[in-house]
């Protein structure tokens, strides 16, 4: 009984595991070489070994790479939450009995994450200028204060509003979350709502009692790889700004520092070192998620063993 | 009387949400707004949802500005022949020739402005990227490597949901660190393989690896798939069904949601793709897909926001429609939860 | 153990190297890469294309295949090749910023030149030096050079009631009551600021001007950096005598002279008016708002102007004038498998095809043969029907800027991202000290200066 199991296991993931072996070990390994050498993308012939300088370089003489951690922790903290919420919110009101043209709400709330990405960064760089963007103009026209200009809401130049900012650019792309959620909520079956609602359950009690336990794999699932994303966060700060880490280096997160480390100085080993740090950062907050999974991931398949 | 307040609620509900989608939507008004106009209309001073351009009138074979300029108590519409900064010159369409010294400042008057949309945006960016071509190969990549993942993946996350095996956690954590690793840093040596394998220049980089199977697939469907009550395989094996016919005929339609969402996002994130199409397929524009065909309007200094906001459009049709059907099957799904058991 | 990590790396370049693609036909192929610089603008593809088709009839030895990578991508996608084991061969046009970019990455053509007695005199010899580098050798072979001027929107002018600039070096400016002002850079702010308007009509010399509301500008460098600022005041760099940094005083000069212009006099358009709809996102010429633009020939190549314009010269900076330089040119990798195929292709592009390739990127031929009427032609064809100063921009090469402001640093692109970083500050914020972030900009550089001598 178990050798069958183990074999059917096996089977059942044998694609990834030959994917793996053909496709990622070898770079996987190959970029941890990386680290240890001193490899200049423009000129690989001239590659020589240092062991393990690079690493100490980043650990002990470039304050830069710490603070870069530190600026990814604190923007993960307000960008998760926010973003988590928000999808979460979106998904409800998508899923509401009370909602009429659900499709076209649905394809509506979706729409942003079709966009090329070419076009959504000239659209955001648009509307967040602060003399000419619509964002700045909406408000201004609603609420009748003058927010346009420099003396006004500086979306992209304030250091306080900043990480708010690319917080608002990251709602936008948030269509996959909201339809995870919503497909999690689509799986609820019908007969809980309405036993608890037999029981007397208020709408909020629902919502705690049946509603949010079931959807724990989901949220498990957007939680696990949003914080994974966010270690990699790079794309909009790099277009907005070429990665300047403008305002005041607070867009100067891990993933920029890489990027510019790796393929603008070209210094592949020291990037190396840095893509290397924000995985390590990546698989603690992760390993971290999956220990603590079992005390609030309810699966009714059982969770027992992950 | 209570379907009444019934459907009260639900007006008043749905259009909470539509404000909501408005307020969402509005970059995406821009983004469409701009696609209908010039890049003159773009940079115009009045910085309007339509696109709109001043109205002209031809005399002698220019075109001048027309301007509503107050003349003795009346505004009246007349062009503008020579600007000054105290005084400026104008003519009145009606009575040609004859000039009308305006004195004060031209910039506090305002223009009469007609509705000027630049349907031709879209023919443009059409022809300049070669859309059917770029079309072809984005269809061929995204629903290739869309069935790939979507089978491959469905499998491994099975193997993980269902079965223990020596080594699992173990094994998973390694599936998850080819996302938590960036991909940028293994892009290199990836590369280098890649060439080694003569396949730099042709798609195989591209879709080969989608079929077997990705990190982000695999652990959304194990999530999905650990939610569904064991009794369901242990009833099919009972029943005599073997683990290949217990995940396709009965886990799997359990699983719709997820697997048409896993489906959708590898579509879409195929369809966007750009890095690795542009580093795999660099010189071969007859292998481009729409991503990169995109880039033509985005030259070194000047981009040509309308024509990239207007190809964005075309490329968005597709992908739009697939999800709009994709939606069928949600709504499939909400109704047979109902004998769900 | 040391080895054996080192003998992976190896393999991967070893193996990449010689594995690869067969080799189809017995053609040698060469591949040509564009996009650091000029040549990855949408109407300029078709004609390289149709350049390289005609090179692979001409001849049964080289197949030549033509890359072009948007430019925001050149970067990435040219490292990866590099160092994936799949060089391109031929990489230009490039400019002095693209080629130091890329330190080490070059052969040098002195060999080549020699071995198929490549004839240099066609080129001046002191562009042909331009392109010497001490320890590394000939580093490109001169293809283009793009001087910089003025382009003077006239119809702003004639609104606001000022006299054009002068039309030629040398010559003072006279303004509306004909009293005569040198051309330099005290006039330009002066008459910059008349032609700087917000939306009621207000100039910035007016009491009632609203700087939140400007929907005009007097002056402005399109597309450049704190060195192409500051040579708008005199040529300089930032690397001392002794290696270590230095600040020209004239280029803080100059960066106070624009920072003042930006926030204080409101003349020069500052970071977000910049980037805004307004000034379309940076192409500040082109939307009309700005009557005096420095920028370089290329602009002309394809800027789309639908206003009365003319070139006018460099206004100076005590009594000298500097108009910054663009010079591009052609390398080849020292990834290269064929060399020898390269500097075939290389030779062609640089001299047989040299005048057709300079009309389709908008720069002046560097071959000396092909410059008589080259600008005459050019405008011909792309600005039909009006009359430019052209001796303006002939003018100009001589007042061109050396040392040059893209020229070599130490560690350059990290001195390059720091210097950026203030020119964001000073772009973006209007109460910046900017002499404390001069003297802030100077140690930093100074330390990255110093550590790449170790």
């Amino acid at each position: 009984m178990r050798l069958w199991e183990y074999r059917w296991g096996l089977a059942f993931i044998a694609p990834w595991l030959l994917g793996f072996l053909i496709f990622y070990l070898f770079p996987m390994v190959a970029s941890f070489v990386f680290s240890l050498l001193d490899f200049s993308l423009a000129d690989p012939g001239a590659t020589t070994f240092v062991g393990f300088v690079n690493w100490r370089r980043a650990f002990v003489e470039d304050p830069e790479v710490l603070a870069s951690v530190g600026r990814i922790l604190l923007f993960a903290l307000i960008s998760l939450p926010i973003g988590m919420l928000f999808a979460l919110a979106v998904a409800l009101l998508l899923h509401s009995r009370y909602l009429l043209g659900t499709r076209a709400f649905r394809t509506l709330f979706y729409l942003p994450s079709i966009v090329p990405f070419v076009a959504a960064v000239i659209i955001w760089q648009g509307v967040l200028n602060e003399h000419t963007g619509w964002i700045n103009l909406a408000i201004e026209g609603i609420t009748g204060l003058d927010v346009t200009g420099t003396d006004g809401i500086r979306w992209l130049a304030d250091p306080r509003l900043i990480y708010f900012t690319y917080t608002l650019i990251g709602l936008w792309g948030l269509g996959n979350t909201i339809i995870i959620f919503l497909a999690g909520l689509q799986g609820i079956p019908i007969e809980l709502y309405e036993a608890a609602q037999i029981d007397g359950a208020g709408p909020a009690q629902r919502f705690f009692s049946v509603t949010l336990p079931l959807i724990t794999p989901v949220v498990f699932y957007n939680v696990v790889i949003g914080v994974i994303g966010l270690m990699q966060y790079f794309l909009p700060p790099y277009v907005i700004n070429m990665g300047s880490g403008f305002p005041n280096g607070m867009t100067n997160f891990p993933m920029i520092y890489f990027y510019r480390q790796a393929f603008t100085y070209l210094n592949m080993g020291y990037g190396a070192v840095i893509a290397w740090i924000i995985f390590f950062l990546g698989l603690f907050f992760t390993l971290i998620l999956f220990r603590t999974s079992r005390y609030w991931v309810f699966y009714a398949g059982g969770g027992e063993e992950s | 009387m209570r379907e009444q307040r019934l459907l009260l609620r639900r007006v008043v509900f749905t259009l909470g949400v539509a404000v909501l989608a408005a307020v969402y939507l509005l970059p995406l008004m821009y983004g469409l707004s701009m696609s209908l106009k010039t890049r003159d209309q773009i940079a115009s001073a009045k910085l309007s949802i339509l696109p709109l351009s001043p109205r002209t009138w031809e005399y002698e074979g220019r075109q001048y500005d027309l301007y509503e300029v107050p003349v003795d108590g009346e505004v009246r519409i007349l062009a503008m022949m020579k600007r000054g900064r105290t005084s400026s010159v104008f003519m009145d369409p009606q009575q040609p020739g004859e000039q009308i010294v305006w004195e004060g400042n031209w910039r506090t008057l305002d223009r009469v402005w007609k509705v000027d949309p630049q349907w031709s945006n879209f023919a443009e960016a059409w022809k300049a990227t070669k859309f059917p071509v770029l079309l072809k190969n984005t269809v061929l990549y995204a629903v290739i490597t869309t069935f790939g993942t979507v089978l491959s993946s469905l499998l491994v996350a099975y193997g993980f949901a269902r079965f223990s095996f020596p080594g699992k956690n173990v094994l998973f954590v390694v599936l998850m660190s080819t996302i938590i690793l960036p991909s940028a840093v293994t892009s290199i040596p990836t590369y280098a393989m890649f060439y080694f394998l003569g396949w730099v220049g042709t798609w195989l980089p591209l879709m080969v690896p989608a079929f077997f199977s990705n990190a982000y697939n695999v652990f959304l469907l194990r999530q999905f798939l650990m939610g569904i009550p064991r009794e369901l395989d242990e009833a099919a094996r009972i029943d005599g069904a073997g683990p290949l016919r217990t995940l396709f005929q009965i886990i799997a339609p359990q699983a719709t949601p997820a697997i048409i969402a896993v489906a959708l996002f590898h579509f879409f994130f195929a369809w966007n793709d750009f890095f690795g199409p542009l580093i795999y397929l660099s010189g071969k524009g007859d292998l481009y897909p729409i991503s990169i065909g995109l880039t033509v309007f985005n030259n070194m200094y000047t981009s040509q926001n309308h024509l990239i906001q207007a190809a964005a459009l075309i490329a968005s049709v597709i992908p739009l429609v697939v999800f709009a059907f994709a939606q069928r099957v949600f709504m499939q799904r909400l109704i047979d939860t109902g004998v769900f058991k | 153990m040391r080895r054996y990590l080192l003998l992976i790396v190896a393999l991967v370049l070893v193996l990449a190297g010689c594995g690869g693609p067969a080799q189809k036909a017995e053609k040698t192929q060469v591949r040509w890469f564009v996009g650091l610089g000029a040549g990855t603008d949408e109407p300029t593809i078709a004609a390289q294309e149709e350049i390289v088709k005609r090179y692979n009839e001409s001849q049964d030895e080289i197949e030549l295949v033509l890359e072009i990578v948007p430019n925001n991508q050149a970067y990435q996608t040219l490292a990866t090749e590099l160092s994936g084991g799949n060089a391109p061969d031929v990489v230009g046009p490039v400019g002095i910023r693209g080629r130091d970019s890329f330190k080490g990455a070059w052969i040098d053509l002195q060999p080549l030149v020699e071995k198929y007695q490549f004839d240099l005199s066609i080129f001046d010899a002191p562009m042909v030096d331009f392109y010497r580098n001490p320890g590394e050798g000939l580093l490109g072979l001169p293809f283009a050079i793009y001087p910089s001027f003025l382009y003077v929107n006239e119809e702003l002018f004639e609104e606001a009631g000022i006299p054009l600039p002068p039309t030629e070096y040398g010559q003072p400016y006279v303004d509306e009551n004909g009293k005569s002002w040198p051309w330099d850079m005290d006039t330009v702010k002066r008459i910059a600021m008349k032609l700087t308007v917000d939306q009621n009509g207000n100039d910035a010399s007016s009491p009632d001007f609203d700087p939140q509301n400007i929907v005009q500008w007097g002056f402005g460098i399109q597309w450049t950096d704190a060195r192409g600022i500051g040579t708008l005041f005199g040529p300089g760099t930032f690397v001392a005598p002794d290696g270590g940094a230095q600040i020209p005083p004239h280029w803080a000069e100059a960066w106070k002279w624009v920072y003042d212009g930006m926030w204080k006099s409101h003349f020069y358009p500052n970071g977000p008016y910049g980037s805004s709809d307004l000034l379309k996102n940076g192409d500040w010429f082109s939307s009309g708002r700005v009557a005096m633009v420095h920028c370089h020939l290329w602009y002309a190549g394809f800027a789309e102007i639908n206003f009365k314009w003319n070139v006018y010269p460099v206004p100076a900076y005590k009594g000298k004038t500097t108009a910054k330089m663009h010079a591009d040119t052609f390398l080849i990798t020292k990834q290269s498998k064929n060399p020898d195929a390269a500097f075939k292709v290389l030779s062609y592009l640089v001299d047989d095809v040299a005048g057709e390739l300079c009309a389709v990127y908008g720069g002046m031929p560097a071959k000396k043969e092909l410059q008589g009427d080259f600008l005459e032609t050019f405008f011909a064809k792309r600005w039909p029907g009006q009359e430019f100063n052209l001796k303006v921009i002939q003018d100009s090469i001589q007042f061109a800027d050396n040392p040059n402001h893209e020229s070599w640093m130490p560690s350059f692109q990290e001195a390059n991202t720091r210097y950026n970083q203030f020119t964001d500050l000073i772009f973006n914020n209007p109460d910046v000290d900017v002499d404390a972030e001069i003297q802030r900009l100077k140690e930093d550089l100074d330390k990255i200066f110093r550590a790449a001598q170790q």
